[in-house]
């Protein structure tokens, strides 16, 4: 079915004259060669030192004592939920109730709008402003922020999530023409106004920065990994089955946990946790130094091609649900719930919620992320980095008291954990959307489930902190010795502190390319296609976006 | 013709209709023909972060000429999605489009009203279904975790999977449209069979015509109005075969399979904010639909048909 490039201007004209149109193409054919000039498309990057030239104050805050400490990008971690919580915030952030449109994206069902969530209500008077807002699918977020993007129509404040930024070109520009520049009320000590944006990291603010300037307030990263492996151990174990060690083992594990007689498949969406297994690079989406001095991306390296077949072959062998091949993974969550679905790849941040709610449906439930492991020796390499989860963006030309005033919100929703602020902004209010178990600890009642969709906690990023609750007892420890085990094998970052806004045409081919590469991973096209996708991908961006990356890195002499 | 009367004395005259018409002419103006001058962009390196506001946009953008055709015509995916869509149209055109008439002429045959009324309102609900529904059903029954899977293998059967087959893609989206808008389809046809004289077929009768003989002296002759206006409007819309039934089904199948102009535009222009190459792909698609509804409509006239609009 395919067709090579090579063949597309015949058969445009092929075409054209079959339906009558041979002038036109001609004609057409002749101006289309002569006249025309591509789309412009330029990288840009701000240096390691200017983006430190515009960060604002750093002001530790503990208002609890962790029981383990957090360290480096490991967050700081409570077995006990604190008896007493006290205010962290005395002033309301506003007081005449004016409307603040918001829009975030919540992997889960949509919660009730303003008017029918009780949950919203509780918090907009507390605030003393009316935070409306639109709450989005996850799995589509980047389709939406194109559209509004594209419209020049945003919401007063806009949580972006990171990896969808890098698919978007002109990102850069965008942010240049529809949102506030934040320097001047951040920088430095003008922080102070916001004690509790004052409380991020400062390498999270590092990358807030576009062009220069503090364009968004950053939701730091608990954990800095992108994807686990989750399995459910409950059934693993009643199989007899241990946590694969090796690739061989993980295919062992596919082969032995399929059971199409009972609907029920080893794996969902695997590719990431795999190509990590192979230990393909992930930097800026997987790039590397060369041996030869340069840069190259995963997709021209052998452990890519690895993967790529190793995976390719637990789609041809019936290890992966058909529901899930037939889809882009959106029921994933359900499947494995149902235990239908034995491992697939989500982030660390599905791990509380999913095991805190099917531990009241299935007795036993037991989600655990597999330990990661190298495939073609030597240690493992676990993908990683510094940037933060989400950028929340204030729309610009509202005047200087109402960004002000919005900043008072965001900084509401930075009140970490051990306050009131902080609790109310994750569970809503206690007896109604959630009720304390013995050790003190909130545990979400259905009203809350319903409503609670972090419309707050999108939008403002917190101090990372892991607590310990009733509901799921062992997580923090499974979870900080996951993050420990782990972050010894963290890819280092070839683009730390350096600010990257990529090339439109290298964003821009992204998608496309790896829905080639899913046409391989999925049967369609042989493996030997692999080159071919390569090479089309390096003409018509992926070198441009090279040259752009090795560029930066000489300009900051790395 | 009657003399031409002033405009004053037209406006008193027929001022109820143009209240009743101006609705739809204003609709029509702001969503259809103001919006077609936004196909500048098909000709700019068009980047809606220029300038202050949408319109200034415009202005700003650069001028580029026929570049984003150019990257359009260069990429293969397009013509793979150009030849996805004229398969598709061609396929349903032959396998699709004759079936409501099928079932209309059957259904007009079917005497008893009470009967007649139930069948249709059976066959014209799936219409109301939206695609995500129609898909669900048939992945929940076809698909490869679905009941006919599940039997199959409970009989030691090797399950063979439809909804994941790039090969029977065709297949596969046309059963999922002629499942959800034959019944539809059959509405106008029924309207057509209904203005047919029955006087014509007693007559036929009387002079000794039997049943074949009646459908295709009468009943198709009197369908074939309709039948060259459906057509031709179809021809149209060749480059256009819906959108949600192919972006629910894409995944399964693949972007070689199941891409079409419409998906195309969604995923290599709208999404990666190639503004100027979606435009360009839009007027590619009406020039070609306007080329292909005068040629169908000229052919009409050649046949001695009205088509769709009578000959000047």
């Amino acid at each position: 079915m395919s067709q090579p490039p090579a063949d597309a201007a015949t058969s445009r004209r092929g075409f054209l004259t079959a339906v009558g149109l041979g002038a036109a193409a001609a004609v057409g054919g002749g101006a289309v060669a002569g006249c025309g000039r591509r789309t412009t498309s330029q990288g840009a990057a701000t240096n390691a030192d200017e983006v430190f030239a515009v960060l604002p104050k750093y002001t530790a805050i503990e208002l609890l004592k962790p029981d383990i400490p957090g360290e480096g990008a490991i967050p700081n971690g409570y077995l006990r939920y604190p008896a007493q919580l006290g205010q962290a915030i005395p002033t309301k952030a506003g007081s005449n109730g004016t409307v603040v449109k918001t829009m975030s994206a919540y992997w889960g069902p949509t919660p009730p709008g303003l008017g029918r969530n009780s949950f919203l209500d509780a918090i907009n008077a507390e605030l003393g402003v009316t935070v409306n807002p639109s709450v989005q699918d996850g799995n589509g977020y980047a389709d939406k922020l194109s559209a509004i993007l594209g419209a020049r129509d945003v919401p007063d404040l806009l949580s972006a999530p990171s990896w969808e930024i890098d698919k978007i070109p002109r990102f850069s520009q965008a942010v240049k023409a529809l949102f506030a520049d934040l320097t001047s009320f951040l920088k430095g000590d003008a922080i102070d106004a916001y004690p509790m944006l004052g409380t991020l990291p400062t390498a999270a603010w590092q990358y807030a920065v576009w062009g220069g300037r503090i364009a968004a307030v950053p939701f730091p990263s608990d954990g800095p990994f992108p994807w686990a492996l989750f399995y459910r151990k409950d059934l693993a174990d009643k199989a007899g089955v241990a946590a694969p060690a090796t690739i061989d083992e993980l295919y062992h594990f596919g082969k032995t946990m399929t059971d199409p007689g009972r609907g029920v498949w080893a794996f969902g969406n695997v590719f990431d946790m795999v190509q990590m297994f192979f230990k393909c690079p992930h930097a800026k989406g997987g790039w590397r130094k060369k041996a030869g001095g340069g840069l190259e991306f995963k997709y021209e390296i052998p452990e890519y091609r690895q993967a790529l077949e190793f995976t390719a072959r637990l789609y041809s062998d019936g290890f992966v649900h058909p529901d899930i091949v037939a889809s882009k993974g959106g029921d994933a969550a359900q499947l494995f719930n149902a235990g239908k679905m034995i491992a697939y790849e989500d982030g660390l941040g599905a791990w509380r919620g999913t095991q805190s709610e099917q531990t009241k449906v299935t007795p036993g439930f037991n989600m655990q992320p597999m330990p990661i492991f190298s495939a073609v020796g030597g240690q493992p390499l676990a993908w990683g980095g510094a940037e933060p989860i989400f950028y929340t963006f204030v729309k610009r030309g509202l005047g200087k008291d109402r960004t002000e005033e919005l900043l008072r919100v965001l900084n509401w929703c930075a009140a970490p954990f051990g306050c009131r602020e902080y609790e109310l902004g994750s569970y809503g209010v206690e007896g109604k959307h959630f009720t304390r178990a013995a050790d003190n600890s909130p545990i979400p009642t259905d009203l809350g489930r319903r409503e609670v969709a972090g419309q707050y906690t999108s939008l403002g990023g917190r101090v990372p902190a892991v607590v310990g609750t009733a509901d799921v007892p062992t997580f923090v420890q499974d979870l900080l010795g996951y993050l420990r085990t782990t972050i010894k094998f963290l890819e280092p970052d070839l683009f730390a502190g350096i600010k990257l806004e990529l090339p439109a045409n290298y964003s821009r081919v992204l998608v496309p390319t790896e829905d080639r590469i899913n046409d391989v991973l999925r049967g369609r096209r042989p493996i030997g296609d692999l080159q071919h996708i390569v090479d089309e991908w390096r003409a018509t961006g992926g070198d441009e976006g090279r040259a752009f990356l090795e560029k930066t890195l000489a300009n900051n002499g790395r | 013709m009657s003399p031409r009367r002033s405009l004053r004395a037209r406006l008193r005259a027929d001022w109820p209709l143009l209240v009743m018409t101006a609705p739809a002419a204003l609709i029509l103006l702001v969503f259809h023909y103001v919006p077609t001058l936004g196909n500048v962009i098909a000709f700019q390196d068009y980047n809606p972060f220029e300038g202050n506001n949408p319109l200034e946009a415009f202005v700003h953008s650069d001028w580029i000429g026929f570049g984003n055709f150019e990257t359009l015509f260069q990429d293969s995916a397009f013509w793979d999605a150009v030849r996805n869509t004229l398969s598709i149209t061609l396929f349903q055109l032959v396998f699709f489009f004759p079936l409501p008439i099928v079932l209309a002429i059957l259904l007009n045959s079917v005497a008893s009203p009470k009967l007649r009324s139930f069948i249709q309102g059976v066959v014209y609900l799936p219409h109301f279904f939206s695609w995500v529904l129609v898909i669900t059903f048939f992945v929940q029954m076809l698909g490869g975790a679905g009941l006919l899977a599940q039997e199959m293998r409970r009989h030691s059967i090797h399950e063979w999977n439809i909804m994941t087959n790039p090969h029977a893609f065709l297949v596969l989206v046309t059963s999922e449209a002629v499942w959800k808008d034959v019944g539809w389809g059959t509405i106008v046809f029924l309207a057509a069979l209904a203005a047919i004289d029955p006087t014509l077929y007693e007559a036929a009768a009387v002079d000794g015509a039997g049943k074949g003989r009646r459908l295709w002296h009468i009943t198709l002759p009197g369908l074939r109005p309709v039948i060259v206006l459906l057509l031709i409007l179809r021809l149209g819309d060749a480059l256009s075969v819906g959108f949600e039934q192919y972006i629910l089904q894409r995944e399964a199948v693949g972007r070689q399979a199941a891409e079409v102009l419409d998906t195309f535009v969604y995923y290599q222009a709208i999404i990666p904010q190639q503004w100027g190459v979606g435009a360009a792909a839009g007027l590619f698609k009406a020039v070609v639909g306007l080329v292909l509804v005068l040629t169908a409509n000229k052919v009409a006239h050649m046949l001695g048909e009205q088509g769709v609009y009578a000959k000047g």
